[in-house]
């Protein structure tokens, strides 16, 4: 569904991607590993179009994503978590949501149903939805982050570190709704740093270094030996 | 003590008109950091528009809503081919790109209309005796309506499914991209907008002291001091800040003479540059 050949990415004159070649398929979850700084974030951006992209080809069903414009994205099915969350910190929980309910085409009764699908997943975000964004706990913007890209009914979710930062509790609770997204058949781009998690949630795994990726495999291989993963992220 | 309550009056009004005037100009730099140096020449412009179409048809509020309109058009259509093109470039393109769209309104003004001036009839007659005064009833018209009109774009701001695009965008454009709001056509809109303000403050004007083709400096100057003083981008500030120093210039037309209590204002820029940078009334932290 999402094919990454051969991309190269720079920010302003240092060539920060080399060559990136990543799939992901319908429906699947897969996993993106690797230290800080080797281009895990800058994958994900030269997906949305906010990195330079210097050279290669992305893909989204076949369709070439170099003429869509940025806010062509979300049309597509692609949503995009970012690793600083990124909430609109002035605006309330639920204009939050409607900056994605609020599109052309969406009847009321489906945004209702979308509204109380999030709600559901996420019961704090109902409790605090006339709540200015910006005064959320750090869990709550990234939960209001993930529901925010939920409401976009995206066949892909770009999901930048989720857990970076948060207490173990609320990282199970991300943990539990990457398991919900990938039962509704949402496939998941995600990168991570907590191994664990990753291995836990995705079907297959690219882990990166210096701009490349290294080295591609199931999940259930790098759970069966653990040395590349030691290898690589030195963990 | 009448002559404070003429003057609060009085100061009310212009606070009023200054409001609208700056709201629009605060809007667009909220969302585009462009500072629109071609404000007052908009404004300007409508006015002209609103007196051609009062001269051949007599209705005011028809003149208005339909100034409002084309300027909103006009705006639209700067945006587009001479603003939208250097969007990401330096500011100082921008503030050089307004400057040249304010010298050709002016001289298109000029050229159209001549440099006599022009005068639009009060909609609204006669006067009402405030102490020793005749106090005309179309000044308090044009601050209520001026109201008004600022209270209806906040309404839209606030609840409108656009004014929340609105809002989305001026504080994250990268983000609002991503949930696929389409930001060019926002940045557009907002312009039509900011535009049809000061197009309406212009025909809500004219009858005040009539239409010239150099009004618009002076309206520019007087937004841009209270869109500072009040946070660059902040249109409660902004709002806030018309009144604030339009007060102060009517209280101290007391002492001095009308001319000179303009400097009121500068002073007021110069003590929030030196000692509030980001505004007297400071936005909360983005």
């Amino acid at each position: 569904m999402l094919i990454l050949e051969n991309v190269d990415a720079h920010y302003g004159k240092s060539h920060v991607l080399h060559g990136v070649s990543i799939e992901v398929r319908a429906g699947e979850v897969v996993g993106l590993l690797g230290r800080n700084g080797v281009g895990k974030t800058t994958t994900l951006k030269a997906i949305m179009g906010m990195a330079r992209r210097t050279g290669g080809r992305i893909t989204f069903e076949g369709r070439d994503l170099q003429g869509v414009p940025p806010h062509g994205l979300a049309g597509l099915g692609i949503a995009w978590v970012p690793e600083e969350r990124r909430i609109f910190r002035l605006l309330t929980v639920l204009e939050n949501l409607r900056t994605g309910l609020d599109r052309p085409g969406v009847t009321q009764a489906r945004r209702d149903g979308l509204l109380e699908k999030v709600y559901a997943y996420f019961p704090i975000l109902k409790e605090r939805r006339n709540q200015a964004g910006g005064t959320l706990s750090g869990g709550e913007q990234q939960m209001l982050a993930i529901a925010r890209a939920m409401v976009l009914e995206p066949k892909i979710i770009l999901l930048d570190e989720p857990t970076e930062g948060l207490m173990p509790r609320m990282v199970a609770q991300i943990q539990e709704i990457v398991h919900a997204l990938h039962r509704d058949g949402v496939a998941i781009l995600l990168v991570e740093q907590n191994v664990p998690l990753t291995l836990d949630a995705a079907g297959r795994v690219y882990i990166m270094e210096k701009g490349a990726v290294q080295h591609h495999a199931s999940a259930a291989e790098l759970r069966a030996d653990q040395r590349v993963i030691h290898d690589y992220l030195g963990v | 003590m009448d002559q404070i309550l003429i003057q609060t009056l009085h100061g009310l009004v212009n606070g009023m008109v200054l409001a609208m005037v700056a709201s629009g100009l605060t809007l667009i730099f909220g969302i585009m950091d462009i500072v629109n140096f071609a404000h007052g020449d908009l404004l300007m412009l409508g006015a002209f528009v609103g007196a051609s179409i009062v001269g051949v048809t007599g209705n005011y509020w028809l003149a208005l809503v339909v100034a409002a309109l084309v300027i909103a058009i006009l705006g639209a259509l700067l945006q587009a081919t001479t603003l939208r093109p250097l969007i990401g470039r330096d500011p100082l393109t921008t503030i050089l790109a307004t400057f040249g769209v304010s010298l050709v309104i002016q001289k298109y003004a000029l050229w159209q209309w001549g440099p006599s001036v022009r005068q639009i009839s009060e909609p609204v007659r006669g006067n009402f005796t405030l102490f020793h005064l005749q106090y005309p009833w179309y000044r308090i018209a044009t601050a209520i309506l001026a109201g008004l009109i600022i209270a209806g774009l906040w309404l839209f701001l606030k609840y409108g499914k656009y004014g929340i695009w609105i809002r989305a965008t001026t504080q994250d454009r990268v983000m609002a991209q991503a949930m696929g709001i389409p930001v060019p056509l926002v940045y557009t809109a907002v312009f039509a907008i900011g535009s049809a303000m000061a197009a309406a403050s212009g025909v809500l004007f004219g009858p005040f002291a009539g239409v010239t083709q150099t009004m618009g400096f002076d309206f520019t100057l007087r937004a841009f001091i209270v869109v500072v003083v009040g946070g660059m981008g902040n249109l409660g500030g902004s709002i806030l800040a018309s009144i604030f120093v339009s007060l102060l210039e009517s209280y101290a037309a007391i002492v001095v003479s009308p001319a000179q209590a303009v400097i009121v204002s500068f002073v007021v820029l110069v003590l929030t540059m030196l000692f509030r940078p980001t505004g007297l009334f400071v936005p909360t932290p983005k």
